[in-house]
């Protein structure tokens, strides 16, 4: 298998118009979780299809599991839409099969197996059942098997946790994480910052059409400084602390300024104000997505 | 060979999800219904006509009753059926004339030899005129010759309408359905899950062959009930006079072939305007233009049945959506074989073309964003 499960260089695509992705660069590690974030209308769904071939792109070039077009490769590949679809007149262990079909796995052996994925997620009951008869999780749960039943080497997941309970984004986070370990490459948008945290490997931001990051969550992380709260023990501390302090409940919330935190302290044992308490955070995936997107409107 | 597999998965899926239902049973017998209705309204119809023709009577001796009732049966068969002879009843003569007359349903009376009649029915007069003087004059010696197949020009022409008919019928009832086959696919919106695993041409495809899949089983339900019939009526009619030229078990495999093309060439036509439209109001309003295309395709293919040669025919029999209608009506009527196998390469061309421009058509239409737009 190449280094690489997946590029794309330059990709732009139009609808008429409007240009919906502009120029965006992946490139996802063999293996990993990689996570496409970006708001609502980013051009997140519209470069996904053009990296599964659904649509072709206006420029640029991808390479997907070591071929030229997605087409090449469609059976190694598992793909769950933003838009979910069963027919509601079929089993979900039909439409499982139905799926792994698709991809060329033998209809039977898709029933079975997606019986089988069903029972080991707690779910097994479901598998006898007509479509139009689960839950919208449930249902959701037999489409994400439908597109892992034939074992693909990548599998692309289009906001995989949007209408899911807490209960069953966990479980989806399971089945995410066993096929890493399987040996699967897992490629999925969100613009759930807590999902993306957890699960990604690897991430790229999207806004306005254009790929703003592109790097590990540590990386992303880093992007913005650490974040101080600090709880001084007496008097009024605020013109000792820097100028973007901003209260929080019983103290202050700031950036740890370039030079660190230790002249902040010094300042404030000098002056007798003294320190109740602090800590220091890294700032959130939430925050660096945040200032990303607002970067990109402006 | 890999896309094919992928049409017959797709073919598979349609298939099973058409046939297994029980409104397929519905569908299945739908000509019943529609013979029904069919029979239901001749009745009605021909309860009027009766009504409006009215009875007359021949009045005779007994003697005499065979002669005019055999007369009478002459000139009916010349008369024909257009628009038809009236309702004859045939009574002894007893002097009662004017009394039979006097009923309400009887408009005219032969006896002896003057006619009597009420006013407004000359017509009913004139027929009994004929029928006295037909049983008055001796029958002529009549010679048939018969062609050298033993098929009249008119028993083909009859034979190659009823071809376009039989099949307009069965493309009108199986191949309309095709509309809203992708129609349901967008509103399940399973279609993108099919785009982004196989070619939308393989969609198209599997999707025209499920359908032809229905629509072979529902050719062979309703052929098979028709053979047995045909079996049960052997000595009630000549089905031999009716076999078109070429025998019938070639004349089957060459109707089969034009209707699975006239079929595959129309449903691919209306999947592509199917796959336009997003809403059931939609799919209603597209199909009225589809059904009118259809009805021109038989128009013209009926047309043509009557005239093989001239330049409409030639034109039904190019036009490649009215092309299997022609050229199956020249099978009933007789064609070289070269015109059949030209005819099948020119449609099977037309099918790959038509197939290709509608899923490409499709694929325009729904994947523009983020998702389906309507």
């Amino acid at each position: 298998m190449p280094d690489h499960a997946l590029t794309a260089t330059g990709l732009r695509k139009g609808f008429g118009k409007k240009q919906a992705v502009e120029h965006v660069d992946l490139s996802v590690p063999a293996g990993s979780i990689y996570g496409v974030l970006g708001p609502n209308g980013a051009g997140k769904t519209t470069t996904l299809r053009m990296l599964l071939g659904i649509i072709e792109p206006d420029a640029g070039e991808r390479t997907v599991l070591g071929a030229a077009h997605p087409r090449q490769v469609a059976h190694r590949i598992g793909y769950l839409p933003e838009e979910r679809g069963l027919y509601p007149a079929m089993k979900a262990s039909d439409a499982i099969g139905f799926m792994g079909a698709l991809r060329g796995l033998n209809w039977r052996e898709g029933r079975r197996r997606g019986a089988e994925m069903l029972q080991a997620a707690g779910l097994g009951e479901a598998a006898d059942a007509k479509v139009r008869t689960l839950s919208k999780g449930m249902a959701q749960f037999v489409q994400l098997v439908g597109a892992m039943v034939h074992r693909p080497d990548l599998l692309v997941l289009d906001e995989p946790f949007s209408g899911l309970d807490p209960v069953n984004q966990e479980r989806l986070e399971a089945l995410i994480l066993g096929e890493r370990d399987r040996g699967a490459t897992i490629l999925f948008s969100t613009h759930i910052m807590a999902h993306a945290q957890r699960l990604c490997d690897r991430l790229a931001v999207i806004a306005g059409g254009q790929r703003r990051f592109e790097g590990s969550v540590d990386d992303a992380r880093a992007l913005l400084p650490m974040r101080a709260h600090l709880v001084p023990r007496q008097g009024d501390a605020r013109t000792l602390l820097p100028a973007d302090a901003r209260k929080e409940g019983e103290g202050f919330a700031f950036d740890v300024p370039p030079d660190g935190i230790e002249p902040v302290l010094k300042r404030l044992i000098e002056s007798g104000n003294g320190v109740a308490g602090l800590s220091v955070e890294r700032p959130a995936l939430h925050d660096v997505f945040v200032k990303l997107v607002r970067e990109a409107d402006a | 060979m890999r896309f094919l597999a992928q049409a017959l998965v797709i073919a598979r899926r349609d298939f099973a999800a058409l046939v297994l239902t029980p409104t397929f049973l519905v569908f299945l017998f739908a000509p019943l219904f529609m013979l029904g209705a069919a029979t239901i309204s001749s009745i009605g119809a021909i309860g009027v006509l009766e009504g409006a023709r009215g009875q007359v009577a021949i009045l005779a001796p007994a003697s005499a009753l065979p002669r005019l009732r055999a007369a009478e049966a002459r000139v009916r068969r010349a008369v024909g059926t257009e628009p038809g002879p009236p309702l004859v009843r045939f009574e002894p003569d007893d002097g009662r004339a004017e009394q039979v007359l006097a009923r309400a349903d009887v408009s005219a009376v032969l006896a002896g030899d003057v006619v009597r009649y009420e006013s407004g029915a000359g017509e009913q007069a004139d027929y009994l005129a004929l029928v006295a003087a037909a049983a008055e004059a001796d029958p002529v010696r009549r010679e048939e010759r018969r062609r050298g197949d033993g098929v009249s020009a008119r028993a083909r022409s009859a034979a190659a309408f009823a071809t376009v008919f039989a099949m307009f019928f069965l493309t009108l009832l199986l191949s309309s359905q095709a509309i809203s086959m992708l129609a349901e696919e967008r509103s399940s919106k399973v279609i993108e899950i099919l785009a982004a695993a196989i070619p939308l041409e393989a969609v198209f495809f599997g999707k025209l062959i499920g359908l032809l899949g229905v629509a072979l089983l529902f050719l062979s339900f309703w052929g098979g009930i028709g053979l047995v019939a045909a079996q049960a009526s052997t000595g009630l009619v000549d089905w031999k006079g009716l076999a078109p030229d070429v025998g019938l078990p070639t004349f089957a495999a060459l109707f089969l072939g034009y209707f699975i093309l006239a079929f595959l060439l129309l449903s691919a036509v209306f999947l592509g305007v199917g796959a336009q439209a997003g809403t059931m109001r939609e799919i209603q309003m597209l199909s009225l233009p589809v059904t009118i295309f259809q009805v021109a395709m038989f128009a013209l293919s009926s047309a043509a049945a009557n005239a093989p040669d001239e330049s409409i025919g030639i034109a039904a029999a190019l036009f490649p959506f009215s092309s299997p209608f022609a050229m199956a009506a020249r099978a009933a009527t007789g064609a070289p074989a070269w015109q059949h196998a030209a005819a099948f390469a020119w449609q099977t061309l037309w099918l790959l073309l038509t197939v290709t421009i509608a899923a490409r058509l499709f694929r325009r239409g729904v994947l523009k964003s983020g998702g389906p737009r309507r």
